[in-house]
């Protein structure tokens, strides 16, 4: 069998990406480079965890778009809230957006669950988008290409 | 014999017993054995691991809820030096959903549903187990059709589960091309549930009856499953010949046959410890089950037997496919209202059992306890890492396949 480096090209797995518009707002003209994500569970049944998984396979390759996850909520631009929030999490996540680094925006997607409380009553501030159902990878992806506009 | 559940009713304490494929319930003081596990399985929900340790320089490096190594909303306690791990203890409050509570009652499907979602990525483990308990509190089994369509449905979920764990253990062993390509796989793999149940997470298909004809992809989903099987044992094969990643998870969090039943750990995490044992080889529609056993009980150990179970389950999933094709189902409708009684129902999910005790009144979900595979998952990571260092931290987590929503509920 080839040596990893030349079986890592020898195999073409993104794929093309056509993006579905969404209603969220765009901030093309701050996030204009790059967008850097940061996912938080705040008490999700574990799908939307996964589906951030899913959204770093190389069949969505969303580095192409610019579009990275950050490590640290100090280095992001987007906060991505991932569920409805457990009485636990409430605290941990206002010092998440506390933490967030001028301009940010944040978006909350939900699991279509009823546990615990949602964050879009928790009166977070810069929240451009709301989803009360569950998205996959390719909708989160689509979301995410809404707000920073048409590039690749 | 194993302790698999510690709760209260009626101001008694019961425990869940398991025996082989033989479950029971049983008065603590009617049980003469001491399990090691007890007093972990009754503070479930608070803390599992070990307790804190002080010392010349010794401090709580606190990992989560909000950090970048660990996605599920979850603390880590570790107690170090700054170098060796000393113990650890996990705080699985910040995902407690109470879903117990929340079932109690609540009709079948919506119970179902609600099992479903302690954790999506077993869903269908849980959704079967529960399904399974509540069977016996009305003394019936589904037919046959129903129930290899579920053995799919459970195949199918370990093979995207799977390779989800050997993705993560790839990448923290900077195997980049290897990871990518399995990261790809896992993608394949969650398209392919869809293709079967019209769901990633294979949400919304089981039920005490499952109508064939609902599924008129099987074709496909066979091809698909083939594929991923073809490119997973290419890349297994070759990812064996690595050096760089055999010699990371090599000894690495090792956790031995003996420790591990202490612990009360089912699973790849058991099987990876020499001991044979899959309930799956109970099950009647299980055709040519075989169990896979590895010995060293370390990290490389649990990946081998998970990568060998991703190529066994393609193999079950092709074979069930191609015989419910050819099987006619009877349509005998189930009436949900006439089921009362209690039952105990099991799942051999990816990462180990997944049992639920249900107690039904015609048709209500009366009260129901849920025994977790990550509860005795987490026991054995925190303490499996002892005596390693930080930097093997996802290795060793990731081995074992678990995570927050699963042992919070």
């Amino acid at each position: 069998m080839k040596s990893w480096a030349l079986y890592g090209i020898t195999r073409k797995l993104t794929e093309p990406f056509k993006k579905l518009e969404e209603n969220t707002k765009k901030m093309d003209k701050i996030f204009s480079k790059s967008l850097n994500i940061y996912p938080i569970d705040v008490g999700n049944n574990g799908d939307l965890n996964f589906e951030m998984a899913a959204l770093a396979t190389p069949q969505y390759n969303i580095h192409r778009f610019g579009i990275f996850f950050a490590d640290s909520p100090r280095h992001a631009d987007v906060l991505l809230i991932l569920g409805r929030c457990s009485e636990k999490m409430i605290e941990p996540l206002k010092e998440t957006v506390n933490q967030l680094p001028e301009p940010f925006s944040i978006i909350i997607v939900e699991d279509g669950t009823d546990f615990g409380i949602s964050a879009r009553n928790l009166d977070l501030p810069n929240v451009i988008a709301y989803y009360d159902k569950k998205l996959e990878a390719g909708e989160i992806l689509s979301v995410l290409l809404n707000i920073t506009g048409d590039r690749k | 014999m194993r302790l698999l559940g510690v709760f209260e009713k009626d101001s008694k304490e019961l425990l869940i017993l398991q025996d082989r494929n033989q479950l029971s319930l049983e008065n603590i003081n009617d049980v003469k054995e001491d399990f090691a596990n007890y007093t972990m399985l009754k503070n479930r929900d608070k803390h599992i691991g070990s307790k804190a340790v002080k010392g010349n320089g010794v401090f709580n490096f606190r990992y989560g809820p909000v950090t970048g190594g660990v996605g599920d909303a979850g603390v880590f306690n570790i107690y170090t030096y700054g170098e060796r791990i000393l113990s650890v203890d996990i705080d699985p409050g910040y995902k407690k959903r109470n879903i117990e509570i929340l079932i109690k009652n609540t009709a079948l499907h919506q119970a179902v549903n609600w099992s479903e979602n302690v954790c999506s990525n077993f869903a269908f483990s849980h959704s079967c187990a529960f399904l399974r308990a509540v069977e016996k509190a009305g003394n019936f089994r589904s037919d046959e059709v129903t129930q290899r369509i579920r053995i799919i449905g459970i195949e199918l979920e370990r093979i995207y589960n799977h390779l989800h764990v050997i993705s993560r253990l790839s990448k923290g062993a900077s195997q980049n091309v290897l990871a990518s390509h399995l990261e790809g796989l896992f993608e394949e793999a969650l398209r392919t549930n869809n293709l079967f149940s019209n769901s990633r997470f294979l949400k919304h298909t089981n039920g005490l009856f499952i109508d064939k004809n609902n599924f008129k992809k099987l074709d496909e989903v066979a091809l698909k499953v083939k594929n991923v099987e073809e490119k997973f044992r290419e890349l297994y094969e070759h990812s064996l010949a690595s050096w760089n990643f055999i010699d990371r998870l090599y000894k690495t969090a090792m956790l031995d046959q003996k420790k591990a039943l202490e612990i009360g750990v089912t699973g790849p995490t058991l099987r990876a410890a020499g001991r044979r044992e899959d309930l799956r080889v109970y099950e009647k529609f299980y055709d040519n089950f075989k169990i896979i056993t590895k010995d060293k009980g370390d990290v490389l150990a649990r990946m081998q037997v998970r990568a060998e179970e991703t190529m066994l389950s393609c193999d079950m999933v092709i074979n069930q496919i191609d015989k419910i094709k050819k099987m006619r189902q009877n349509h005998n409708k189930i009436d949900e209202s006439s089921i009362s009684g209690f039952g105990m129902g099991y799942c051999e999910s990816p990462s180990g059992l997944v049992l639920y005790s249900v107690n039904m009144n015609k048709g209500i979900v009366q009260d129901v306890y849920i025994s977790t595979p990550s509860v005795f998952g987490f026991k054995a990571f925190a303490d499996s890492f002892v005596g390693y260092i930080l930097t093997d931290f996802s290795f060793s987590f990731d081995s074992f396949g678990i995570n927050f929503a699963d042992c919070a509920r």
